[in-house]
């Protein structure tokens, strides 16, 4: 609840930066690893939002996936079941490369 | 009108944690996060800690639940300065409200800040405390699987302390299967087992704290 609302509070802030436009839409990205689940994201979002001066505005979820980089055979690989090992050569000496992310990625502002 | 943002959506507590990080550097004081379940031990490991420290080491504690100060009277025993961070309602600590807490105190002085968060393994791996590691405590009271139900926040550690092994011969747990758990969501973590009960380990764990101060 409490990142849904860090979600509306740059949302209002950046509106305001563009002459108080009402937004209409906003991206989000949230990564595997992030420690957030879209949907409960989503929901509280949606609580927040009903009957506010945001109301209505719609989300967009952009989910990015929890993935390695192998120092072995460089490639960047999507960690599935829990495998750290490289999908592609085998090797185990991986390092963390993405799926961290909560960002805001866009508004789409409806003209004043 | 389509406007690009690219904005993470914690900026604010990040930047507030990197304004605290670079005082904890600058006057290298150890700060560590302390993460867990309700129940896993977090307050019953800075017990055993601070009992473990001479009264001239400089040693704080921030210790943060939702209500009662029950865990800074537990730990204001040892004479070492704790504060409460009571959140009210909060499921975890964020850096405006270590920010706040930290008013008025020392702390260019200490050797140490424990930071006792909240007990959840879900909230606070998202914020930032401006911590220079982060530890999370499993007990063996629990699943083998927490690290595969909760990978951000195995993942997002320095070190699992496996706490309550002296209960290990009394519960279905394999110490083993939970560490090949927490390892394979992150691969670099260093595992440290305990019991603060039998005081088995613990020498292993201020080791690990002298290794970072």
């Amino acid at each position: 609840m409490s990142i849904a609302a860090a979600v509306l509070e740059t949302l209002r802030a950046e509106a305001a930066n563009h002459g108080g436009a009402r937004v209409a839409r906003a991206g989000l990205r949230i990564g595997e690893l992030s420690g957030v689940e879209p949907e409960s994201l989503r929901f509280c979002l949606e609580t927040l939002v009903a009957g506010s001066d945001l109301d209505p505005l719609a989300f967009d979820f952009e989910i990015c996936p929890w993935t390695r980089r192998c120092r072995a055979c460089g490639a960047v690989f999507h960690v599935l079941e829990w495998n750290p090992a490289c999908s592609a050569c085998g090797s185990s000496d991986t390092e963390a490369a993405g799926g961290d992310q909560m960002e805001l990625t866009y508004l789409e502002l409806e003209e004043p | 009108m389509r406007v690009p943002l690219e904005r993470k959506v914690l900026n604010e507590n990040d930047r507030i944690a990197a304004t605290l990080r670079e005082r904890f550097q600058n006057h290298r004081v150890f700060c560590l996060n302390l993460i867990s379940s309700p129940g896993s031990g977090k307050t019953s490991l800075l017990e055993r800690t601070l009992e473990g420290f001479a009264p001239e080491r400089r040693i704080a504690v921030l210790t943060g639940d939702i209500q009662t100060d029950n865990d800074a009277r537990r730990l204001a025993h040892f004479g070492f300065p704790v504060r409460q961070i009571t959140t009210g309602g909060a499921c975890h600590l964020d850096a405006r409200m270590v920010e706040r807490a930290l008013e008025g105190w020392p702390v260019e002085d200490l050797e140490i800040l424990f930071l006792e968060n909240v007990g959840n393994l879900v909230c606070p791996t998202s914020y930032d405390l401006g911590e220079e590691a982060r530890a999370v405590l499993l007990s063996v009271t629990e699943g083998e699987d927490k690290p595969l139900k909760y990978p951000a926040t195995f993942h997002h550690a320095d070190l699992m302390v496996l706490n309550k092994i002296d209960l290990l011969p009394y519960v279905p747990f394999s110490a083993e299967v939970a560490k090949e758990n927490a390892r394979r969501v992150q691969p670099d973590i260093e595992i440290l087992d305990v019991s603060c009960t039998t005081g088995e380990g613990l020498d292993r764990w201020r080791a690990w704290l002298d290794r970072h101060l």
